[in-house]
């Protein structure tokens, strides 16, 4: 039998608006958004929790957030910033282990059953994790501790801001049994309205259903529900899962319904995402087209190639092949987005040995 | 409609349409294979068709009365598939959509779709027409398809770019580090009629000719087929079959001029010794970078194949063989030598070098007409 994992969830405070209130004094303490200024058609990326009393959140459109709060601050985004804080925050998990999976720039699961500093309680090192992360970069972070990932993304939901929380082996199924339904990970508003529906409000009422039942309710994930009612999660956190990518993309409006000005401006992403490559002497295997439509309702279509690709034209050649796998001629398309992730840059090792290839001339 | 057929019939054909028909097509009626129930040939006529990529096959059976559907390919195979050997009652009632299968073991029910948008297959009107020997096609085929290119970005190297030939046709596959060419032998002399036009020239995708070949096997049709073709459409017809694929578009590479004339060095080795320790071989080197290393001894006369996958292990194997030329020393991804040596069907095959970093190629002693180019893989130290 194996030994119960030992998992941490950290989560950062609203971490693009803490950034930006510690990098300007006097945005502190009050309500800042991150995100588009509302008289272009941005969203809020992120909330500062001055902004959430006015019951402004995240994927808000600005202008909505505007109306709830006029005197709402708008700081424009500085991704590099953000991602450099990351790489500290990254830096100090692995001073505990390197089983950290990274689920955004300002999230992670770590894995501590096996640390380095041989720490036996996932609580103090959550507890050191929290301390280190707010002196050396004076930001704070929620950490959630547990025997799964389910479990460790609930618990540091549970004390935010700056909280700690954590769900025993032996407290996990009452724990899951009180809890909302709608607080359940991967439940969203449509599942959590069904659930209400058949009487399920909370972890107690899941429980009371079988698997089959499930299954037949809500398909394939009605298993995952199955599980999770009884507090049971073996997904193992995965170093490697998120890789870095490359990527750009713009919003438009008016939505854009013709064909031609969508491919124009694919071209325009496909050149901004080439200059970001060139800048930074990358190329990369996989590419990934966002969309998002007039309804918000958002797709990605990515595409693994055999060599990595740098070039605007291929980039561009592939990303249009990419696009007939989505609706565009149907819905008006709100946003386009392309990333360059399996990067292969300079820094990397020359390898040692190379596959030579025929000199082709394609027309 | 109403007709009777052979439960084993019905299967056979509909996994033969069933292999082109997607699974998540960009129309919902794709998914579904068409059916023709035709009173006058007493025939039942299946299609598959992925806007791509066609397939037609027919297949004898008792009409009753006619009709036309589309019914969901995967649903339809999965039940024809488990139903008893023996006779199946297929029939729609005249308003609804509805199909029963009725067969001694019992009677299903599949919803249908109504045929009026599933698109018709392609035809060539106006294009030119070839009459091919189906075993030099198939011949063609098994020595050029495997070397064809999976990387969607080159799309002309995804086909087999075939052409006819004053005394035959040559078939050309690439993906940028090998290219396999297969010239077929004069078909008049196979009792096919010849081609009657030498500007037979298309690049058709690999799938479509994955495709026919599996078809031409199991119909172990002989004689030749008719293609008929215009710039973006091909039509293979033959018996109670049809293929229909739209042609790649763009110049095909001119690999002629990549395979060189003369070479320093040159061995002769039985086929099989030499696959077969390619394939132990690569056990080990497909552990890693799947990097096999020959050399060359002309005093002892043997070739030497070399694996070292670091911390995995090693593994060395020497063959006889005739060597002529310098001793030398050339890395190759194993599995471009493997796949290569089993299209080559002779006892003996011949492999030319010139240096570590230039092409080689294997050639079949004897048999068929084939020229296999391989790029080496170079190693930096």
């Amino acid at each position: 039998m194996n030994q119960a994992r030992k998992i941490i969830h950290i989560d950062m405070d609203a971490f693009y608006a803490s950034v930006e209130q510690r990098d300007e004094p006097r945005y502190r303490g009050k309500p800042l958004v991150v995100g588009g200024s509302p008289s272009r058609r941005g969203a809020v990326a992120a909330a500062s929790y001055e902004a959430r009393q006015f019951g402004i959140h995240s994927a808000m459109p600005s202008r909505t957030a505007y109306q709830k709060c006029p005197h709402l601050i708008f700081a424009k985004p500085r991704f590099e910033v953000y991602r450099a804080i990351s790489e500290q925050i990254r830096d100090i998990f692995r001073r505990y282990t390197d089983l950290v999976e990274p689920l955004a720039l300002d999230e992670a699961y770590l894995d501590v059953t096996e640390n380095k500093p041989g720490i036996a309680s996932a609580t103090l090192i959550a507890r050191e994790i929290q301390q280190c992360i707010q002196v050396e970069t004076q930001l704070t972070a929620s950490a959630g501790v547990s025997i799964n990932k389910f479990l460790a993304k609930i618990a540091s939901a549970m004390n935010k801001p700056n909280g700690l929380f954590l769900i025993a082996p032996q407290q996990a199924e009452p724990f899951i049994e009180q809890l909302a339904i709608e607080r359940f990970y991967g439940v969203g508003q449509v599942t959590a309205a069904k659930m209400h529906h058949l009487g399920i409000f909370t972890g107690a009422d899941l429980k009371q259903w079988s698997e089959a039942a499930l299954v037949e309710q809500f398909g394939k994930v009605g298993r995952f529900y199955y599980k999770i009612a009884r507090g049971q999660d073996d997904r193992p956190v995965q170093p490697n899962r998120i890789s870095k990518s490359i990527g750009a993309e713009n919003s438009y409006d008016p939505d854009l319904s013709d064909r031609a000005a969508i491919l124009t401006a694919l071209e325009e992403v496909a050149e901004t995402l080439h200059r970001r490559l060139e800048s930074k002497q990358a190329s990369g295997r996989t590419l990934t087209l966002k969309v998002k439509y007039a309804d918000y309702q958002q797709i990605t279509r990515s595409k693994t190639l055999t060599a990595a690709i740098d070039q605007l034209e291929v980039i561009l050649s592939v990303a249009e092949d990419l696009l007939t796998l989505t609706d565009v001629d149907h819905q008006p398309v709100r946003l386009l987005g392309l990333s360059l992730s399996n990067l292969e840059g300079e820094s990397l090792e020359a390898p040692e040995y190379v596959q030579l290839s025929l000199a082709l001339e394609l027309g | 409609m109403k007709l009777t057929c052979a439960q084993s019939e019905l299967n056979a054909h509909l996994s033969i349409v069933s292999r082109v028909i997607p699974s998540r097509p960009s129309h919902p009626v794709l998914a579904n294979v068409l059916l023709v129930a035709d009173a006058d040939r007493q025939q039942v006529r299946l299609t598959g068709f992925d806007l791509s990529l066609g397939v037609q096959t027919s297949f004898g059976a008792q009409i009753e009365s006619e009709g036309t559907l589309t019914l969901p390919a995967k649903l339809l195979g999965d039940i024809v598939s488990r139903l008893p050997d023996g006779e199946i009652v297929l029939e729609t009632s005249s308003e609804d959509t509805l199909v029963s299968i009725t067969s001694v073991s019992g009677k299903y029910q599949v919803r249908g779709m109504g045929a009026e948008e599933f698109p018709e297959l392609p035809t060539v009107d106006d294009g030119q027409v070839a009459h091919l020997p189906v075993d030099a096609l198939i011949e063609g085929l098994r020595g050029a398809l495997f070397s064809t290119s999976t990387d969607e970005t080159k799309q002309v190297l995804t086909g087999v770019h075939i052409s006819a030939e004053t005394d035959g046709l040559e078939f050309a596959a690439t993906d940028g580090h090998r290219l396999a060419v297969v010239q077929t032998i004069d078909p008049e002399s196979e009792g096919a009629e010849p081609i009657d036009d030498p500007k037979f020239n298309v690049t058709v995708p690999g799938k479509a000719l994955r495709e026919l070949e599996r078809m031409l096997m199991l119909n172990a049709t002989s004689g030749a087929i008719a293609v008929r073709f215009d710039p973006g459409q091909l039509v293979f017809e033959w018996a109670n079959q049809r293929l229909t694929s739209r042609l790649l578009e763009g110049q095909y590479p001119n690999y002629r001029q990549l395979i060189p004339r003369q070479f320093s060095r040159q061995l002769t080795v039985d086929r099989r010794s030499f696959s077969g320790a390619l394939e132990r071989i690569a056990v080990i080197a497909d552990q890693r970078n799947s990097i096999v290393k020959l050399s060359l001894d002309s005093a002892t006369q043997e070739l030497v194949l070399s694996v070292d996958a670091q911390d995995v292990g090693n593994g060395r194997e020497a063959i006889a063989a005739q060597i002529s030329g310098e001793d030398l020393d050339i890395a190759f991804n194993v599995k471009y030598l493997v796949e290569g040596l089993k299209a080559l069907n002779t006892q003996e095959v011949q492999m030319q070098f010139n240096t570590s970093t230039s092409p080689s190629i294997l050639t079949p002693l004897g048999g068929m007409k084939m020229t296999y180019l391989v790029m080496p893989v170079q190693i930096r130290s």
